[in-house]
């Protein structure tokens, strides 16, 4: 199907609306999974907030101005509201959540990206050897290498590598992340490594399968039996339509990195948004766990939905089927 | 192309046909992990929750083959009652999803075009949003609990979240090999042939389509307690005074420069542990390959 340039399934508007409905869709349930958190958290908001000392009127004072009194149907259609208006609350301390997300939301992003890099620079390779020497000595190890990794807790992987490599060598810092850009950089380097060990398992099975159907298509066949080799062969022919698989694999673990990332912030003592999400959720500031929980949440659909558009620009024939 | 059940399980416990090393070592290394945990009261002292607060971070002796923690709990004794517990909690919570998630698929392939079509819409939103990011908020928020029948404190939630996550991709797996083998000839001829359709579901497609589910089962358990080593870690998951594998790993960070196996063993057994569990699905995969 697909042939005619006009069929209405291609049709760029129509592809994006449909597009746009599904993200409206992912994100109408996030908010709905994100208000049930605070309904089924234990405890009344307004006293977790005045503290256990607080007389029973003031806690009733606040909760009528926190609309706690109103019913449920009521809080949920003031929290969408509020939330359309970007008004996130305030945290158990008082200080306004922006405020908090916004501190703290920088050092969250260069892990995303530093995570990101590090772990394609890590599994490209690996998938590439282990799928061009496919059944050899070499792609066993590599498989099993990645099968064992699957299982080792990222932040177990983090504290040997402050262990064995950053304490002995001092070549990096074991906690925190530094403020000058060179220093910033080489405090990335311990989490974002740990990272891409924990990422490469999911990365390098999947992206080895990719390869080896690229290597062995049809239009590679063709330009190796013109002569085409080497380099010209790898990067025109090979890696151009490898690029895809890549990125929709790793716009499908999207959701999968960001929950190592709320595991690296707390084992590197990042204060980011994942360490902040947990210690939050643990002190039950529930405003604070709804605004991060729903960043996560919406990076990781706008991430999915990126790394679709992306597949379907870079290959035409994604989007017929 | 014609597998039954009686194959499937049958596939489990041969060791004369492909990827039988594969499984074989998986085999052995899980055996020897519930040997060790069966044998707890007698290859331990027993009691995983002594302290002896004059011999706190005592390097590995005869008394203590890994050495004490900050408390003077021998470490070994700890290990042992950690790996029956992360244990226990893997297959429970392998099995919960994979009950709920298998229903769904089945009564997906079965169901008319338009449900089938929203269950797995449904599913694959469900997949692409962070949900472990929205449990590890709500493991936080509820707290641990205390005990509930038999069910430690902390255990309850964990396994409820679980199957919560964890029934999608048995759903999708299942749904799908339900399909491929519907449309097969031989469905069609029993179907012709005025076999009952519920003999032809549970006699000839079920045995067939359960073969990749069993693979992923094998992978899950390692899965599932990975999760729970983690949640633990980050103080959602079982309370840190309870023996567990992430737990131990995480009470034993601040000592890490002088007394590294404290960190080092619990994370290797769960490597292991993972390892075993991963190379018998993956031979009883390279068995079920046509």
């Amino acid at each position: 199907m697909g042939f005619k340039a006009g069929n209405r399934s291609d049709h760029l508007a129509w592809r994006l609306g449909g597009w746009l409905a599904q993200l409206a869709f992912s994100i109408l349930i996030l908010v709905l999974i994100v208000f049930v958190l605070t309904q089924v958290a234990p405890g009344d908001a307004a006293r977790l907030r005045l503290g256990p000392r607080a007389s029973q009127e003031e806690v009733d004072v606040l909760r009528k101005q926190l609309g706690l009194d109103q019913n449920i149907l009521v809080q949920f259609g003031s929290y969408v509201g509020r939330l359309a208006r970007a008004d996130l609350g305030t945290s158990i301390n008082g200080e306004p959540v922006s405020e908090v997300i916004r501190q703290r939301i920088d050092k969250t992003w260069w892990l995303l990206v530093g995570t990101s890099v590090f772990s394609l620079a890590l599994s490209f390779p690996l998938a590439w050897l282990s799928a061009y020497y496919r059944d050899r000595a070499i792609d066993h190890v590599i498989r099993f290498a990645v099968l064992v990794a699957l299982f080792m807790p990222v932040f177990w992987i983090g504290f040997l590598l402050i262990r064995f490599l950053a304490l002995p060598t001092g070549w990096f810092p074991v906690a925190g992340l530094g403020s000058s850009p060179m220093e910033l950089l080489r405090s990335l380097v311990l989490p974002c490594l740990t990272g891409a060990i924990a990422m490469a398992p999911i990365l390098v099975r999947s992206l080895r399968s990719s390869l080896i159907e690229v290597i062995s298509a049809d239009y590679v066949t063709v330009a190796r039996s013109l002569g085409i080799r080497g380099s010209a062969l790898l990067f025109r022919h090979i890696l151009r339509n490898a690029l895809g698989p890549t990125i929709a694999l790793f716009s499908l673990n999207v959701g999968y990195l960001f929950f190592g990332i709320v595991i690296l912030e707390t084992t590197f003592a990042i204060h980011g948004l994942g360490s902040q999400l947990v210690t939050a959720s643990i002190k039950k500031d529930v405003n604070v766990v709804q605004a991060i929980t729903i960043i996560f949440a919406a990076g990781v659909v706008l991430a999915n939905s990126c790394g679709d558009l992306v597949v379907r620009w870079l290959d035409p024939r994604q989007g017929s089927r | 192309m014609m597998q039954t059940m009686r194959s499937n399980l049958h596939a489990l416990f041969t060791l004369r046909e492909r990827g039988s090393g594969k499984i074989a070592v998986g085999y052995a290394i899980i055996g020897l992990f519930v040997f060790t945990a069966m044998a707890a009261p007698w290859i331990t002292t027993g009691e995983p929750a002594r302290q002896d607060l004059l011999n706190r971070l005592a390097f590995p002796s005869f008394a203590h083959p890994l050495g004490t923690d900050q408390l003077g709990r021998d470490v070994w004794t700890r290990l042992v009652y950690a790996i029956q517990l992360d244990f226990r909690i893997g297959i429970l919570g392998m099995l919960l999803p994979a009950i709920l998630g298998s229903l769904i698929g089945v009564a997906s392939a079965l169901s008319p075009h338009w449900l089938d079509a929203a269950i797995s819409r449904l599913a694959d939103i469900i997949i692409s949003l962070p949900l472990f990011v929205f449990f590890l908020a709500l493991a936080g928020l509820l707290g641990p609990g205390s005990d509930w029948g038999p069910f430690g404190p902390g255990e309850l939630p964990i396994l409820l979240g679980f199957t919560l996550l964890g029934w999608v991709v048995y759903a999708r797996l299942l749904r799908t090999e339900m399909h491929r083998i519907l449309a097969m000839e031989y469905i069609r001829a029993a179907i012709t042939g005025g076999l009952p359709l519920h003999r032809v579901i549970i006699g000839h497609v079920m045995p067939n389509a359960v073969g990749q589910t069993l693979v992923y089962m094998c992978v899950d358990i390692g899965l599932a307690i990975l999760s729970l080593a983690t949640l633990s870690f980050l103080g959602a998951g079982v309370p840190l005074d309870r023996p567990e594998l992430g737990g131990m790993i995480s009470a034993s960070r601040t000592v890490i420069s002088s007394n590294w196996w404290l960190v080092a063993a619990p994370g290797a057994v769960l490597a292991l542990m993972g390892t075993g569990l991963a190379l018998i699905g993956d031979g009883l995969d390279d068995r079920l390959k046509p």
